[in-house]
C-alpha cells in the first residue's frame, strides 16, 4: 500500500513542475521567434529584391558573365578595363558634375521657395500645390515636355528667335544637353524637397525669429542666423538624398540625349552605361556589375562625406 | 536531448520557409534544358506563340490564324502573347537566361544571332529544311549566323521604302522637284545647294549614316568568315567625309547626332528636313498627320551604289527547350507560309518572303495611287534587296559606330581615326559576345 501510494506521487507532480517549466519556455521560444515571424515577409522581400541581386552583382564584377553565357572568374579584369575605358571616365565625369551642380541647387532653391509658400497669404495653397505637381508627373512625360521646348524649332527657340537672340542648340551641344537635363532634375526636385522643408520649417519656434527682429536683425539676417541653423540637419539629409540620386541620374539624360549618350556619348553618365553595356541579347553582365560596384562605392563615400561634414559642424 | 530538438524545430522550419522563400523565385532562372530537335512527330499539346508589338493593331488576324492553326491540328493548343515593341530584346534576353522564352517567337536577325550562338534557336536546317524551297533564298539566309552552320529562324515578313523628298523645299532652293538625286554624288550635291539656298535653315538629311547607309554605299562591311569588321576602308572614309561636308555646311539638321529614327520622322513631317527614308506606312501618316506635306510628297527610289536597296526581314523562331517541337515547328511554318503572308501583307504594307508572292497582282498592277506605286515599287526592289545589317551586329556596336560617326562629324576626330576606332571597339565586343 505504502508504495502503491507513494507510487503515484511523483506522477502527478512531475508533469505539473514539467507544464509549469514548458509554460516559459514556450513563451521564451514564441519570444524569440514571433518577431522573425513577423518579419519574415519583409525580409524575404528584401532577401530576394535587394540582397540577393546585390551579392551577385559583386560576384559577377569578377567574373565575364554575358546575358547568355554563364561567365567565368577572371579576377580584377573588368575593373582594370574600366581604368582604359573613356566612356567610363566620361560617365564618372558627367555624374560628378551632376551632383557638383544639382545637389548644391537643391539644398538652396527648395528652402528659399518652401520660405516662400510658408506665408499664411490667400491663395497660398495654389502655389504649394503648383511647386509640387513636377514631383508627382511622370518623368518620361516631363522629359519629352522638355524636349519639345528645348528643340531647334521649339518653344524656346522660338521666344529666342523672337528676341533676336537667335537659335540655342539646347540638345545638339554636350554642355547645353547636360545643362539642361540638369535644370530639369532641379525642376522636378524643387517641390519635393520644398515639402521635406516646410515641415522642419514649421518646428522653428517662432520667438526666435521675434527675439532676432527685437535686437534689429533684418530678414537676410534672421535667415542666416535663424533658419538656416534651425533647419541645418533637414539641409544635410536633403544633400545626403539629392547626391545620391545625382549620381545615380538616369531618366533625364536619357530622354533628352537619346539612348547614344548625347553627341559621341559625351552625356553618358555612369548609370546609362550600365544599362548600355548590360542590357540586351549581349549584354556584358560582369562589366556592367563592375560598373555597378564602381556606383556603389561612390554612392556610399558621397553619404559618408555628407554625415561627416555634418558631424564636424556639430563639433 | 528532445527538448533541444523540439526546440530547435520550429527555428529550423523557419530557417527553411525563408531559404525557400529565397531560393524558389530564383530556380525558376535554372531554366529546362529539354527539348528535341526531331519535328517529325504528332502535332500536339499547347506552345505559346511570342509576337513583337502588334497585338494592338492585329488582334483579330492573329486570333483567326491561330484558330486556323487548331482547326488544322486538333490536338495542339496556341497561346499567343505580344511584347512591347520597346526593350523587347530585354524581355527576349531575360526569358531566355531564366528558361521562360516561348516556344515560337517573333525575332529579327540580330536577336536570332546570340539566340543560336546560345543554343537556344532551334537549327532549322536540320528539323525543317523541307521548307526552305518555299522562301526566298535572301529571305532564308538571312537568319544564318556566320561561324555557326544552320538557319535559324523561319523567313516572316519583309520590308522596305522609297526616299520621300519635299517638292516645296525642292523648289524653293531652285533645284528640279521632279529631278530627284539618284546617286549619292547628286544627293550630296543637292544638299549642298539646299543649304546654301535657305542659308543653313533647311537640312536634306536628319541622321547621320548607319551601317546599312554603309552597306549601301557599297562598303565592304565584314570579313568573309564574319570575325571582323571592315567598315574603316577608303570607300567608308569617303563617305564618312561627305557626311562631314554636308554637317559642316548645315545639310545634315543640327540634331542629327542625337536623332533617332521617330525624331528624323518629326522633322521630315513638320518640314525641317527634306528627305527621309521611309515606306508605304508613312504616305498614310503624312495624309493625316501633314498634309500640306503630303501635297508636296515626292517619291524616289533607294539611292544605292550596289544596285541593291535596304530590307529589314522578320523572322519566326522555334526554341529548342520547347517540349512541343513537332508541333511548335509546324506553326513556325504556318504563321509563315505563303497563305498567311500574303493576307498578313494584305492588312499592312508589309511583304512575303515565300516565292511567289511578290509577283501577285497586289504587287505588280498599278491602280494610280502613290500607296500602290510605292508597294508596286518596293516589291520589286525587294527581288534583289540585301539586309545590309550583319547579323552579328549588336546594339552596342550601333552605338560605338554612331558615336564615332559623331566625333568625325564634329571634328574631334579623321573620319579615318572615327572609323578605325569604331571597327576596334567592334572587334572587341564580337569577340566577346
Amino acid at each position: 500500500m505504502k508504495s502503491t501510494a507513494a507510487a503515484p506521487a511523483p506522477a502527478t507532480t512531475r508533469p505539473a513542475r514539467a507544464s509549469k517549466a514548458a509554460a516559459p519556455r514556450r513563451i521564451r521560444r514564441q519570444l524569440v521567434t514571433s518577431p522573425w515571424l513577423f518579419a519574415a515577409p519583409g525580409l524575404a522581400v528584401v532577401g530576394v529584391f535587394i540582397l540577393y541581386p546585390f551579392v551577385s552583382t559583386i560576384i559577377n564584377s569578377f567574373t565575364d558573365k554575358r546575358q547568355l553565357v554563364e561567365g567565368k572568374y577572371v579576377g580584377l579584369a573588368n575593373f582594370r578595363e574600366l581604368l582604359h575605358d573613356d566612356m567610363f571616365w566620361i560617365g564618372l565625369r558627367n555624374s560628378t558634375l551632376y551632383v557638383l551642380v544639382v545637389v548644391p541647387a537643391l539644398v538652396v532653391l527648395p528652402l528659399l521657395l518652401a520660405l516662400l509658400v510658408q506665408k499664411q497669404i490667400p491663395g497660398i495653397t495654389f502655389f504649394r500645390s503648383a511647386f509640387y505637381t513636377p514631383v508627382v508627373a511622370s518623368i518620361v512625360v516631363v522629359g519629352l515636355i522638355w524636349v519639345w521646348m528645348l528643340d531647334e524649332r521649339g518653344l524656346v527657340n522660338a521666344v529666342l528667335e523672337a528676341v533676336g537672340a537667335g537659335k540655342v542648340g539646347f540638345l545638339s551641344d554636350q554642355w547645353l544637353l547636360l545643362f539642361s537635363a540638369m535644370a530639369v532634375t532641379v525642376w522636378k526636385g524643387l517641390g519635393y524637397y520644398m515639402i521635406i522643408y516646410l515641415a522642419a520649417l514649421a518646428n522653428v519656434p517662432r520667438e526666435l525669429h521675434e527675439a532676432a527682429a527685437v535686437d534689429g536683425a533684418g530678414p537676410v539676417r534672421r535667415f542666416l542666423s535663424v533658419t538656416v541653423p534651425a533647419v541645418r540637419s533637414t539641409m544635410v539629409l536633403v544633400a545626403a538624398l539629392s547626391s545620391v540620386a545625382a549620381f545615380k541620374v538616369f531618366s533625364e539624360v536619357y530622354l533628352m540625349a537619346g539612348p547614344t549618350g548625347g553627341p559621341a556619348g559625351e552625356d553618358t553618365t555612369l548609370v546609362m552605361l550600365v544599362q548600355r553595356t548590360g542590357t540586351g541579347l549581349t549584354g556584358r553582365v560582369g562589366y556592367a556589375s563592375a560598373i555597378s560596384v564602381v556606383i556603389f562605392v561612390v554612392t556610399v563615400a558621397l553619404m559618408l562625406l555628407v554625415l561627416r561634414a555634418d558631424r564636424k559642424e556639430d563639433k | 536531448m528532445r527538448h533541444s530538438r523540439i526546440s530547435r524545430s520550429p527555428r529550423r522550419a523557419v530557417v527553411a520557409a525563408a531559404l525557400a522563400a529565397v531560393m524558389l523565385p530564383l530556380s525558376a532562372c535554372g531554366g529546362d534544358e529539354g527539348g528535341s530537335s526531331d519535328a517529325s512527330g504528332k502535332v500536339e499539346g499547347e506552345i505559346t506563340f511570342q509576337t513583337w508589338n502588334l497585338k494592338a493593331n492585329f488582334k483579330s488576324y492573329f486570333e483567326g490564324l491561330i484558330d486556323d492553326f487548331e482547326q488544322k491540328y486538333p490536338d495542339a493548343k496556341v497561346k499567343w502573347v505580344d511584347q512591347p515593341g520597346e526593350g523587347y530584346a530585354d524581355k527576349i534576353s531575360a526569358d531566355a537566361a531564366g528558361g521562360t522564352l516561348p516556344d515560337v517567337v517573333n525575332v529579327s536577325p540580330d536577336l536570332v544571332a546570340p539566340l543560336a550562338k546560345a543554343g537556344i534557336a532551334l537549327d532549322l536546317d536540320k528539323s525543317a529544311g523541307k521548307y526552305e524551297k518555299e522562301y526566298l533564298p535572301g529571305a532564308w539566309k538571312s537568319h544564318q549566323v556566320p561561324g555557326l552552320e544552320g538557319t535559324y529562324a523561319f523567313p516572316w515578313y519583309l520590308n522596305t521604302g522609297p526616299l520621300f523628298y519635299n517638292k516645296r523645299l525642292f523648289k524653293d532652293a531652285g533645284l528640279d522637284a521632279n529631278k530627284p538625286p539618284k546617286t549619292y554624288d547628286e544627293l550630296f550635291d543637292d544638299a549642298e545647294e539646299l543649304a546654301k539656298k535657305s542659308k543653313g535653315k533647311v537640312a536634306t538629311l536628319a541622321n547621320v549614316p548607319t551601317i546599312e547607309d554603309f552597306g549601301r554605299y557599297g562598303v565592304p562591311l565584314m570579313n568573309k568568315e564574319g570575325t571582323g569588321f571592315t567598315f574603316n576602308d577608303t570607300k567608308g572614309v569617303e563617305l564618312l567625309t561627305k557626311y562631314k561636308e554636308l554637317y559642316d555646311a548645315k545639310a545634315l539638321d543640327g540634331q542629327a547626332l542625337t536623332a533617332t529614327p521617330e525624331s528624323t520622322g518629326k522633322k521630315f513631317l513638320t518640314e525641317a528636313v527634306a528627305m527621309n527614308p521611309g515606306s508605304a506606312l508613312d504616305l498614310e501618316k503624312f495624309k493625316k498627320d501633314a498634309p500640306r506635306l503630303y501635297k508636296n510628297i515626292g517619291i524616289t527610289p533607294q539611292i544605292s551604289s550596289t544596285g541593291k536597296d535596304n530590307m529589314y526581314v522578320m523572322g519566326v523562331m522555334v526554341n529548342t527547350r520547347t517540349k512541343r517541337t513537332p508541333a511548335a515547328v509546324a506553326f513556325a511554318h504556318f504563321v509563315t507560309d505563303a497563305q498567311r503572308q500574303m493576307s498578313f501583307a494584305k492588312k499592312v504594307a508589309i511583304f512575303p518572303s515565300t516565292k511567289g508572292s511578290l509577283d501577285d497582282p497586289y504587287f505588280t498592277k498599278q491602280d494610280g495611287s502613290d500607296e500602290t506605286r510605292v508597294r508596286i515599287a518596293a516589291a520589286k526592289s525587294l527581288k534583289t534587296a540585301v539586309n545590309y545589317t550583319p547579323v552579328l551586329f549588336s546594339e552596342q556596336m550601333k552605338i560605338e559606330l554612331r558615336n564615332a560617326v559623331a566625333r568625325a562629324l564634329q571634328g574631334k576626330q579623321s573620319p579615318k581615326e572615327a572609323l578605325d576606332n569604331a571597327v576596334k571597339a567592334c572587334d572587341r565586343l564580337l569577340k566577346q559576345s
